[in-house]
């Protein structure tokens, strides 16, 4: 009798996951509940961390059969792989942007370009560290700040990598308000930094209805590796400014985008299962990736200081981190730093300009990443 | 098709043709931008929802 009970309680043992637990497992229940903590209790971008620190949890959890083919994380995975998502995601986030910042100031559509030196100090150290040219590419983009475009371009440069990347996109984007300031300190003074700018002109809504068609246009017809997703982008745009159908508006910018930013922070998550992240590749990647922020953000403050010099002090340097996309959370960190130097500075709507213009600045580069390589 | 190398100088190539075609791209929009405000003289559109 007390054999057979041992017995039975060492079958019901085998079956749940303690026995198969990893010391991996355990490293990597513990950086989700990191996540958890920086999303939760120190409320950096927890609308991303949250699901994919619960989902990090999860996926190393080994009795668990979420992940698992069949399971719901593994069909929400399904939707990054086949590139259904980040499309979606820029359709709300088109339907939830107004773009008149950058309409009303071309000239600082520049720092959208100049913003993404990293991308290509991180391209060429992931080449020197041994990795492919289009893994390479695909580490180097980490430095757009752009979640759906990292995505995107590691579909379909290097898919074995997309864990990684995605994992260290979003979390450096969720870290921007860390990593960013000291940067944008560091490479101005203390002056440039209180400059404030001149209000934007008005811009009508000819001219915004008219944007997203022209960009749409544009991009099709330039760069077509990369027009689903600027195409969506444009679309969700037009829906919201042209007030004629603001039921799509609402439900893309909101309802969609809600649901799709849930799914894609599980996907991600659930990616991160200690067997295939926990790799030394996994910790160059993460690296290169902070690498890529560093002279990102540092490449657009030191290109906005130099249009400062030349408009002889109209341009406050800090908005040129803002370069990097990540929308808004790149432009919230330049506002958020400029207050501290000047409370009666609001740099949010300047810095909105170089920040929308960094989207397509990584669209460009992701595009003609996969111009050449993806063939 | 023409194939970038797999090497250093292949990465150094791609990345100074993005970067710089990146700047032609990203001023190309800028300067289409900076001739929005001219098609302000055609007409306008009322800001009202419907």
């Amino acid at each position: 009798m007390e054999n057979l009970f041992f017995s039975l309680m060492t079958d019901l043992l085998n079956q749940t996951g303690l026995m198969s637990i990893t010391i991996g497992n355990i490293i990597m229940i513990f950086v989700g509940a990191v996540l958890l903590y920086l999303g939760i209790v120190k409320k950096y971008e927890p609308f991303l961390l949250v699901g994919i620190g619960l989902a990090c949890i999860v996926a190393n959890v080994p009795g668990s059969e979420l992940t698992k083919e069949g399971g719901l994380f593994y069909y929400a995975y399904q939707g990054v792989e086949k590139l259904i998502l980040p499309p979606l995601i820029f359709l709300g986030v088109g339907a939830m942007t107004d773009f008149g910042p950058m309409i009303a100031n071309p000239s600082l559509v520049i720092l959208g370009a100049a913003a993404h030196l990293g991308i290509f100090v991180a391209l060429i150290g992931a080449k020197l560290f041994g990795f492919t040219l289009a893994e390479a590419c695909s580490i180097g983009i980490i430095g757009g700040a752009d979640g759906p475009m990292a995505i995107y371009t590691t579909m379909k440069l290097a898919p074995h990598l997309l864990p990684q990347i995605s994992v260290a996109a979003y979390s450096y984007m969720a870290l921007m308000p860390l990593i960013q300031p000291p940067v944008m300190r560091l490479l101005t003074t203390k002056e440039e930094r209180q400059i404030i700018m001149k209000q934007p002109r008005y811009v009508s809504r000819l001219e915004k209805i008219v944007f997203p068609v022209v960009i749409a246009v544009i991009v099709n017809l330039f760069l077509p590796p990369v027009a689903p997703l600027i195409t969506m982008l444009m679309l969700g745009n037009l829906l919201r400014e042209s007030l004629c159908v603001d039921r799509l508006a609402e439900t893309a910018s909101n309802a969609l985008l809600n649901i799709v930013t849930l799914v894609l922070t599980v996907a991600i998550g659930s990616t991160m299962a200690a067997e295939t992240f926990l790799t030394p590749n996994t910790l160059l990647i993460i690296g290169l990736g902070l690498v890529a922020f560093v002279f990102g953000t540092g490449s657009g403050v030191v290109c906005a200081r130099i249009m400062c010099k030349l408009t002889h002090g109209q341009i406050n340097p800090l908005i040129g981190s803002a370069g990097i996309a990540s929308v808004p959370i790149a432009a919230r960190v330049s506002h958020m730093v400029g207050q501290q130097e000047n409370r009666r500075n609001f740099l949010i709507m300047h810095a909105m300009g170089p920040n929308l213009a960094g989207v397509f600045g990584t669209a460009i580069s992701g595009g003609i990443m996969l111009a050449l390589l993806a063939h | 098709m023409n194939t970038l190398p797999d090497t250093i100088s292949g990465a150094l190539i791609l990345s100074c043709i993005d970067f710089v075609l990146s700047f032609i791209f990203i001023s190309f929009i800028g300067v289409i931008l900076y001739f929005f405000p001219k098609m302000n003289r055609l007409g306008e559109i009322k800001e009202k929802k419907n």
